[in-house]
Formats: structure tokens, C-alpha cells, sequence
């Protein structure tokens, strides 16, 4: 015991900083998956309304760029109105409109805070659990797809973008509909790359990549990006196809939160599938 | 005013000016200015290095609540204060340290400053990329983005010393 107690004193020092690097590691990993609380992100209330008040002064800076992107937008729903179209046929037209229902929604929301240069970069939404934010909900703008939720509060969420380690959002190559995990290196703020396609295929240059909308959480469509170029990987069969994204998020500003109202029936019906054992082996 | 008083003061306003003016200034090409190590730095010198860890682990914390880095910050800035006490005495005078100095640039003189606040910066640096990045296949990458953090945020403590630090009267 003695023996103990005096290797404590001796090496007391090393201890309390190898107990505080666990600490502070173990969270860092934790976290990067699954935060299990809001206080320590910029959910948090306080920190929120701290760069709440930093984001009044620095939102005015994009703010006519930001102002002229809504516009544009709003131009391209407008023009799919039917009263601002010119009816060709004079005969009546039959809608039956039972065939759709509903099955997304939006949220509207701002960016209080953002960052793109670190290599897991986060947004700050000023909407959160009030406004019916959950977690695992995409997260797009009018040009974009911008990331998934990850953590939220009362009246604040944080959002794992696109510019992060595992986003692994499924997209498609848009002709051919050619599916892939889209991925970021960490470089460029620009540009990611779309991992999982096979060097047989060819892809023209230049062609757009929506989200695929397979597991519910972003609708079939929203634009990516654009592909810029085609490498081949060393020693894979696979291409290396890198994005040009079609958002700059450096000037990021409104988003919308897709709410879907069907995802509760999808995950019970998927949560059936058995898990597959040997896939588990193989990895 | 007393000196627990200053550091108290100097704490808020190294993490306001890190989270809120420093945080959003993003280059790009890997620049990302960090100058909350000056306050480790600044500490006087009789602390002890345990209470230097515990306030480096605060500090680390608050700064990783601002900018969503979940215990980043801390390790690294733990580690540079586990490292603090170590540079010191290897650089330090024959007869230790005068207490009633402070461990900055116009106290102790340029070339001391440059020698033991840049290792400790570069150490805090390296540290910092090296946990978020995380592949060793892009080594270079980490060490590019060390150095390019790493020696404007010197030049920023440089400046920064002159705004926030009396010089004392002896000179």
C-alpha cells in the first residue's frame, strides 16, 4: 500500500495528464458518432445564443448574395405555376389527384454558425426540437444538399455536414443512375468525391449527382453537385470521381430540415431484415 | 490589480476573442489561427503544473463547446501545458526564474519568447492536427497544416502581447 502511494506521489503529475487526455479524447470519439448530450456542441443554449448575438453582425456581410439566391429560386417555383403558363390545348384535362400524397416536409431554418476549414465541420441551425426537428433528418439548401442533423435542443440544432469524415450520404451519377456514398477527404471545401464505382463504367464529365433518397432521409433529387473529374485508384477497381458541389459553403445562409412523414412506417419495415451474420464475419 | 484578478480577466477575453474573432476567420489552405495557447503561456511562473492543467483543460473545454470540436482543443491544450514546465527549465537561467516577472515577450526578451513559446506552439499545433486528422497517410497534409497555423498565430501573439500586456516599468 505504501509502495502505492508513494508511486502515486511520484508520478502524480503524468497521471492527472494522461487521466485528462482520456477524458478529453474519449469524448472527442465519442461525440463524433453519437453526442450523447447537447451542452457540449453549440446546441447548447447559452453558446447558441452567444453566437446568435456574433451572427447578427456578421450575417450582413452575404447577405445580398444570399438575398439574390432566394430570389432565384422563388423565379423557379413560380414558373411552375400553372397560371403562369400558356394553355395549348382548349380542352378540359382530367386530374386525379388522389395518385400523390405527401410524403416530405420542410423546415425553414439559418446557419448562426458554421465552419468549413477543420475536418469535421458542423453547422448551427437557429431551429430545433420545438420547431419538430429530430435527429438523422437531411438537411439541404436551394442549391445543395448540406448535411444530416446530428444533435439538437430546445431552439437550436447542429448539423454534420457534407464537409465532415463519415457523412456517407447515398447519391447517384444522374444519366446512367449510377449509385454511390458520397465522401469527404478533408481538403477542399469545394469539392468531395464519390466512392463505390466500379472503373467499368464511364462517366461523362460534367454530369450532375443528386441524392439517391433511398434510406428516407433526403427526397429522390436534390442536387450535389457536378462530377469535374475521373481518377482511377491504385490497386481497386473502382474510380475515384471527384464533386464539384454545387453550394458554397463558405457563404451558407437559409437551409430547409426535411421532415419525412413516412420514415416511422420505412425503419419498422427494414428493422424486420435480420442482420446478416456473415457480412459482419467478412468485415 | 492583482494578479488573479488579471488572469481571470485575460481567460474571458483569450476565449471571446478565440471563439467569437477567430474561430470565423477561415482562409482556407489550411490557416487556422489559434491563439488561446498564449494564455497557458502567459501564466505565471511559480503555478504549479498540475492547476496549469486544470485551467488548460477548462479553457480546452469551453473553446470545444464554440466550435463543435467535442475535446479537441482540451487534449491539446493539456498536453501544452504538461509540456509548459519541461521547455522552461531547459531554457530557463542558471539561477531560476525571477517570480516577479512574467513569461512574456517583453519581460523575458525576444529570443527566449521565440524559442520556448514557438516549440510550445508547434507542439500544440501538431498535436491538434494530428488527433483530427487522424490517417498517416497524409502525414504532409498535417504538417503542412501545423506550420501554416502555426506561424501567423505567433505573429498574432506577438501582436497581441503588445495590446493586452503593461510593459513593466524597469524598462
Amino acid at each position: 500500500m505504501r509502495n502505492l502511494i508513494a508511486f502515486l506521489r511520484r508520478f502524480q503529475i503524468f497521471l492527472v495528464f494522461a487521466s485528462l487526455q482520456i477524458i478529453s479524447l474519449v469524448i472527442y470519439v465519442q461525440f463524433l458518432s453519437f453526442p450523447r448530450s447537447q451542452y457540449l456542441t453549440t446546441a447548447s443554449n447559452v453558446t447558441a445564443k452567444v453566437l446568435t448575438w456574433e451572427n447578427d453582425v456578421t450575417k450582413h456581410f452575404d447577405l445580398s448574395k444570399n438575398n439574390y439566391a432566394l430570389q432565384r429560386e422563388n423565379i423557379r417555383l413560380r414558373e411552375r405555376l400553372p397560371e403562369f403558363m400558356y394553355t395549348l390545348s382548349a380542352g378540359k384535362v382530367k386530374v386525379d389527384d388522389t395518385i400523390f400524397k405527401q410524403q416530405y416536409t420542410y423546415i425553414p431554418g439559418m446557419v448562426i454558425n458554421s465552419s468549413v476549414t477543420r475536418r469535421n465541420n458542423y453547422f448551427t441551425l437557429n431551429i430545433g426540437s420545438k420547431q419538430g426537428v429530430r435527429t438523422n433528418m437531411g438537411v439541404f439548401s436551394d442549391k445543395g444538399v448540406v448535411g444530416i442533423v446530428h444533435n439538437i435542443s430546445e431552439h437550436y440544432c447542429v448539423v454534420k455536414s457534407v464537409l465532415t469524415k463519415d457523412i456517407n450520404i447515398d447519391v447517384i451519377i444522374e444519366p446512367i443512375h449510377l449509385a454511390g456514398i458520397l465522401k469527404w477527404d478533408g481538403h477542399d471545401p469545394r469539392r468531395g468525391s464519390i466512392d463505390g464505382i466500379s472503373n467499368d463504367l464511364r462517366i461523362k464529365r460534367w454530369s450532375r449527382v443528386v441524392t439517391r433518397g433511398g434510406s428516407g432521409i433526403f427526397p429522390k433529387g436534390i442536387p450535389v453537385g457536378k462530377v469535374e473529374r475521373i481518377e482511377s485508384i491504385e490497386g481497386e477497381p473502382l474510380w475515384n470521381v471527384v464533386v464539384r458541389y454545387s453550394e458554397d459553403y463558405r457563404t451558407l445562409q437559409r437551409v430547409y430540415v426535411v421532415k419525412n412523414l413516412m420514415i416511422e412506417e420505412q425503419q419498422a419495415l427494414e428493422g424486420q431484415i435480420p442482420p446478416d451474420e456473415e457480412e459482419d464475419i467478412l468485415r | 490589480m492583482n494578479n488573479l484578478t488579471k488572469n481571470i480577466i485575460r481567460f474571458i477575453v483569450f476565449v471571446v476573442l478565440q471563439t467569437i474573432v477567430f474561430n470565423q476567420l477561415e482562409i482556407g489552405y489550411g490557416f487556422h489561427l489559434m491563439i488561446h495557447p498564449l494564455f497557458i503561456m502567459l501564466l505565471p511562473f511559480e503555478l504549479g503544473v498540475i492547476s496549469l492543467m486544470g485551467l488548460a483543460f477548462l479553457m480546452g473545454i469551453i473553446i470545444d463547446i464554440f466550435s463543435n470540436t467535442y475535446g479537441l482543443h482540451a487534449s491539446s491544450l493539456v498536453l501544452m501545458a504538461y509540456l509548459r514546465p519541461i521547455i522552461f527549465k531547459f531554457y530557463g537561467p542558471r539561477e531560476g526564474y525571477d517570480p516577479l516577472k512574467e513569461p512574456n515577450v517583453f519581460d523575458m526578451g525576444n529570443r527566449w519568447f521565440t524559442y520556448v513559446f514557438g516549440i510550445l506552439l508547434l507542439a500544440h499545433h501538431f498535436w491538434y492536427f494530428l488527433v483530427e486528422i487522424f490517417q498517416f497517410n497524409q502525414f504532409f497534409f498535417i504538417l503542412q497544416k501545423t506550420i501554416f497555423s502555426a506561424v501567423p498565430s505567433f505573429l498574432i501573439c506577438l501582436l497581441l502581447q503588445s495590446f493586452l500586456i503593461k510593459k513593466s516599468k524597469s524598462k
